[in-house]
């Protein structure tokens, strides 16, 4: 895809490992890390995510065969397969039933929809490290609240399981971290110079006021001792950062989405790299973003887009892929970025693990199951990366965010209905999925027709909401049934599984056609996912 | 009634019915001899009321005891008219207590009409600088930059954003005595303000350096620095001012000037005399009371109107000095409200006095929020712009409504132009427009059966305490806090809720104030939670038959006017209450206009543009223009305190 939205007003930081910062960047980290930690050179661990609004179109994102090490990335996967040896790609993730959009937004870093009095896991990261860094931890954004499901618009969650705000203005971002007033001296001067020209100011005004004014005055008058009080308490405790912060260049104001998200991205590798905090959360949209890409040339809202099966189209279909390309796009952008910062012996990605994904899989369906979950960076060694781990049952998130939080230090014996580690991760042994043998047929009875054999999506992008049982010998049987029955037997849960299914057949083009279930059965798995978690 | 609130307003509104006050009128007439406060009204309280309102008990905290003379009596303005209120409506002594005569009660309300009321003169309120409300201080950093401060944010439909970075940051500003935000007199300057004020400033300092076009030189600065600061300070500045200015700017050049002029722009946006209003208006300390001068003028105009600093064009006529003349004023209070700059009237002034802050969608949903609050707001902006006359605001043949509202228009939403949604977008709010409402008007005319304003307010209570203070501008007391609950219907009968709340209203001491909430509440119940109309009560079963009954609108006015059904009560509110709304929406609009909640010295502004709103069927605009050209906006009184500290 080209990306002629890509203009050249954001150039604050471009060239990351330091070609247009006129800073003298290169090892300063190194130097800090050093006195800090007397003697022991050891990289800080950081932790970053990324969150994917309104889940996949499961045929362009799934990987299907292949094993651990030897895999080729979906369709969807393509902007970022350039990182694959960094990667850590995580399969048959999520649980059974299907997911509300808020519900799919909590799953993400609560592991279940139903963990709603506790912290994400993000925050019990930022409370293990965040103590360290001057700003604990960035919840951050693309897009403004979703107020009919304010779940919608929140991954990261306080300990008493309440959203977090979020901000989404790369400017506020990097006025917060780089020009504090009280945290750098030059800063602190400014303001200092700046109380006693306006005390003179308020002086003056007391002197010809011959009014009611001196009580209005004296609450300005207690406010500027308040502030010099407060200049005068921060003393030399933040002097410490070597960084001359005034040199960066603050960000322009962005001239469209893609260019907020790039230089939030931008700001989110520049605070790791400065050590300005460890852990940050981004939401790329609302977990139902209704945003439009007109940038891309979509002009159809991405929600409605998602919903590719009830609203199909093929111009649809193209619009939404349009999306999440542009999604996996910034997934890219971000591991290039952070691969372009030195750090300590290795790069910031090195020295990082970063978590992408969404909290849904099918994003028409709602499936909660095959869920796209990425990791990237090997956290320090943390992490064995390269591989695609598919798990042989269903793996509960809350599994694997326990496992990444005591990566980082958090010593929990569970979190939401996890108890165990998800085994894999650091190269150790797991239960990886295996292809079980089974017959494959098809029988006429009573004017219906059964059939067993492979479910699968059509990946004819021009026939997307059309599925196919795969029978050895014969031809597959096109299956193109309404919603209803699409969503009633969870059609896309058995996606790539065998089942046997019964159901009305005619005649279209020569070819047999089923265009009404009765009756599914999953051969080795649940006939019906049930609605946990709906 | 213990729980009636005494001196909680500032002496001016008649809380008696109009048939009330012209009983006492033609009984005693302004001619008859004053009545003297020592010898006539104190005996009069000390018999009937300080046996609860004074010495040891001071019930409702009103204590009577303490006062002795005249003197005493001008001490206490807020007290007269709510003892007035309740002797003249019988509230008050109680039942069980002996009750005063007619000819008792006459001699306190003549003293009350022709001693007190009667002596009040016309004159201004204490000249206080207060510092800008949050509207008021992002409108003005937006005329003094050219650009609205904003947040960096996608705004995706259905979702909610505060888009103003001003807004955003600062601290919500409560609404001060007058029930209104732009009286931040109580709304202190703190740290945290402060910091944010920093902040923006530098934040706008940022912006406008980035989007200024041409060379930045000692002779650009210059320009720029003596166009910039007056304007910030909404007055000329000193020759010595713009010195001290230059002279920091003085022999640099490139980024050291840069640098240096964002430094002086900054002491400018966080001087008191920007970041307040009235500190530099030059007084005469010899005068105890004196004119504003143009430039306060000016200011007090932009800020009521536009609740934003004057533009230019104002800013050149104060600074001719031909500001006060009527026809030159006249044409400039026309070109303000004609400019879509006045939409803040509504937008601010009419949403803080009806509280359409408060107007939610049952489903929260972002679009039929905003088409539920734009109503109103686009009603009130026409009612104000298109010089419509102020009884407008209960019944009108005009409103506005999109295709979310339209439903509630029966056959008049015929006239809306269809709207088309583009492909792929779910949903979305389509702009209002404006029709007339011919077969409506009845159920649907006038701002109360709007339907956001009707679904605010929850059950007949909350929307007949609405009718009652915003629009007939009572001040109710806060219910007491021991209400009996309202008793669940017993065994063999079956009470609709009307029923049960009428044995409840049995209660004197609830009967007080219920007696006037509940007719206007009740005639609202025709209306559902979201507003719909409903013509029949939720069927009851009885014995397997379903009985469907007509919902029951009908109530009396403390007056004793009957009606059957809200469109008749919407007529008693346009004649027998014309008048308690048209003072009501006056002393709001003042009180508004003033930052600062009424006194008594604003008492005869309001009795004549009520008089002159009454007598024309007077419209908004001759109401602004009234309070515009009043002694209390165009005066000032220089009091001298004693310095705090």
């Amino acid at each position: 895809m080209t990306r002629t939205w890509n203009t050249s007003r954001r150039h604050f930081l471009r060239g990351a490992a330091g070609a247009l910062v006129p800073l003298p960047f290169l090892n300063i980290m190194e130097n800090t890390a050093a006195k800090n930690l007397a003697g022991e050179v050891e990289a800080p661990l950081r932790f970053m995510t990324l969150f994917k609004p309104n889940g996949v179109h499961p045929p362009s994102w799934n990987i299907n065969g292949g094993t651990e090490s030897d895999f080729r990335m979906s369709p969807l996967m393509a902007p970022f397969s350039k990182h694959k040896d960094d990667l850590l790609i995580l399969d048959n993730m999520g649980d059974f039933g299907f997911s509300s959009h808020a519900n799919s937004a909590r799953r993400f870093l609560a592991g279940q929809s139903n963990n709603t009095k506790a912290a994400s896991m993000d925050q019990f990261i930022a409370d293990k490290i965040g103590g360290d860094t001057p700003t604990r931890s960035l919840e951050l954004t693309t897009e403004g609240l979703f107020t009919n499901q304010i779940g919608c618009s929140y991954i990261s969650y306080d300990q008493k399981g309440d959203p977090i705000p979020r901000e989404s203005d790369p400017q506020l971002i990097f006025d917060r971290l780089f020009r504090n007033p009280m945290g750098d001296p030059a800063q602190r001067k400014k303001m200092t110079n700046l109380l006693d020209r306006v005390s003179d100011d308020a002086k003056s005004i007391q002197r010809k006021s011959g009014r009611e004014d001196s009580e209005t005055l004296d609450e300005y008058f207690t406010v500027l001792r308040e502030t010099e009080q407060r200049l005068e308490n921060m003393g030399d405790t933040s002097a410490a950062t070597k960084v001359d912060f005034t040199k960066l260049k603050r960000p322009l104001p962005a001239a469209n989405l893609d260019e907020q998200v790039e230089t939030m991205l931008d700001l989110v590798a520049l605070a790791m790299w400065t050590d300005q905090t460890r852990c940050i959360s981004y939401m790329l949209g609302n977990s139902n973003s209704r945003m439009i890409f007109d940038f891309l040339g979509v002009t159809e809202q991405h929600h409605y887009l998602s919903h590719f099966f009830r609203n199909f189209s093929r111009h649809n279909i193209d619009g939404l892929l349009k999306i999440s390309l542009w999604h996996m796009e910034k997934f890219d952008y971000l591991l290039t970025k952070l691969k372009s910062y030195k750090d300590h012996n290795g790069t910031l990605l090195d020295n990082s693990i970063v978590l992408f994904g969404s909290g849904m899989g099918h994003s028409d369906n709602h499936t909660a199951q095959r869920i796209p979950i990425v990791l990237a960076g090997n956290g320090g060694g943390r992490l064995k990366t390269g591989r695609y781990l598919r798990y042989s049952e269903n793996q509960d998130l809350s599994r694997l965010h326990l496992t990444l939080m005591r990566q980082f230090g958090v010593d929990i014996p569970s979190y939401g209905e996890a108890t165990e580690a998800l085994p894999g991760l650091d190269g150790g042994e797991f239960d990886q999925f295996e292809e079980r043998p089974f017959d494959s047929w098809t029988k006429v009875e009573g004017g219906k027709l059964t059939v067993q054999g492979r479910l699968r999506m059509s990946e004819n992008l021009d026939e997307a909401k059309v599925f196919y049982m795969d029978v050895a010998g014969q031809d597959s049987v096109r299956i193109e049934i309404e919603f209803r029955d699409f969503h009633s037997f969870n059609f896309p849960y058995h996606v790539g599984t065998p089942i046997t299914l019964t159901g009305t057949v005619s005649e279209k083009n020569g070819r047999q056609v089923m265009s009404k279930i009765s009756t599914l059965k999953s051969v080795f798995g649940n006939s019906k996912p049930g609605t946990r978690n709906g | 009634m213990q729980h009636r609130c005494f001196g909680r307003y500032w002496g001016l509104k008649f809380k008696s019915s109009f048939l009330c006050l012209i009983a006492v009128g033609l009984c005693f007439s302004p001619m008859l001899a004053q009545a003297d406060f020592e010898h006539e009204v104190l005996p009069f309280l000390e018999k009937h009321c300080v046996k609860c309102h004074g010495g040891e008990k001071t019930k409702g905290d009103v204590d009577l005891s303490k006062i002795k003379t005249m003197a005493d009596a001008d001490s206490h303005p807020d007290l007269w008219e709510t003892v007035s209120f309740v002797l003249e409506d019988r509230e008050m002594p109680p039942e069980d207590e002996a009750q005063p005569t007619e000819e008792e009660v006459a001699v306190f309300s003549k003293w009350y009409k022709n001693d007190y009321l009667g002596k009040i003169e016309s004159k201004p309120g204490i000249f206080q600088p207060r510092r800008l409300s949050g509207p008021e201080y992002r409108n003005t950093m937006r005329s003094l930059f050219g650009f609205d401060l904003e947040v960096n944010v996608v705004e995706a439909e259905q979702t909610i954003t505060e888009k103003s970075l001003v807004m955003k940051l600062l601290p919500t500003d409560p609404p001060g005595a007058s029930g209104f935000v732009n009286d931040t007199r109580a709304a202190r300057l703190s740290t945290t303000i402060w910091d944010q004020y920093s902040y923006l400033a530098d934040f706008a300092l940022e912006q406008f350096s980035s989007e200024r076009t041409g060379p930045l030189n000692s002779e650009t600065a210059e320009k720029l620095v003596r166009d910039f600061v007056p304007r910030a300070f909404r007055r000329p500045v000193s020759e010595d001012r713009f010195s001290g200015i230059l002279k920091k700017l003085e022999g640099k050049s490139g980024d050291a000037l840069e640098v240096a002029l964002k430094a002086e722009l900054k002491t400018v946006l966080m001087s008191p005399a920007f970041l307040y209003r009235g500190f530099l208006m030059p007084t005469d300390p010899k005068r105890k009371r004196q004119p504003v001068d143009d430039f306060e003028l000016a200011e007090r105009l932009s800020y009521f109107i536009w609740e934003d600093m004057p533009d230019r064009e104002l800013f050149e006529i104060a600074g001719s000095g031909e500001l006060k003349q009527p026809e030159v004023m006249a044409a400039q209070i026309d070109r303000m409200i004609a400019s879509p700059k006045s939409r803040t009237l509504a937008e601010s002034f009419g949403s803080q006095w009806l509280l359409l802050d408060q107007i939610k969608d049952q489903r929260n949903d972002p679009v039929n929020l905003k088409a539920l609050k734009n109503q109103p707001l686009d009603f009130l902006h026409y009612l104000f712009a298109e010089n419509r006359p102020v009884m407008e605001l209960v019944d009108s043949k005009v409103t506005f409504a999109n295709d979310i509202t339209a439903k509630y228009y029966g056959n008049d939403r015929k006239q809306l132009k269809r709207v088309n949604k583009p492909k792929g977008v779910e949903r979305m709010a389509t702009p209002n427009q404006k029709i007339d409402l011919i077969t409506s008007v009845g159920e649907r005319g006038g701002i109360i059966t709007m339907p956001g304003v009707l679904a605010m307010n929850e059950g007949p209570i909350q929307r007949g305490t609405w009718m009652l203070r915003q629009l007939l501008g009572e001040h109710l007391g806060e219910p007491p806090p021991d209400i009996p609950p309202i008793q669940s219907s017993s065994k063999g009968k079956n009470l609709s809720f009307r029923e049960r709340f009428e044995q409840h209203r049995s209660d004197k001491s609830c009967a007080l104030c219920h007696d006037k909430i509940d007719p206007l509440g009740f005639a609202l119940e025709g209306y559902n939670k979201a507003g719909d109309v409903i013509r029949k009560e939720p069927t009851k079963k009885k014995g397997g038959i379903e009985k469907v009954s007509k919902v029951d609108t009908s109530g009396q006015m403390p007056n004793g006017k009957a009606f059957a059904n809200f469109t008749e009560l919407k007529s008693i509110l346009m004649t027998d209450e014309r008048e308690k709304i048209t003072r009501n929406a006056i002393e709001q609009t003042m009180a508004y206009a003033l930052c600062r909640k009424l006194e008594r010295g604003d008492r005869p502004t309001v009795d004549a543009l009520t008089t002159k709103i009454l007598d024309e069927n007077g419209t908004w605009r001759d109401l602004i223009h009234g309070i515009a050209n009043s002694v209390p906006f165009r005066e000032t009184l220089n009091v001298k305190k004693t310095l705090a500290k």
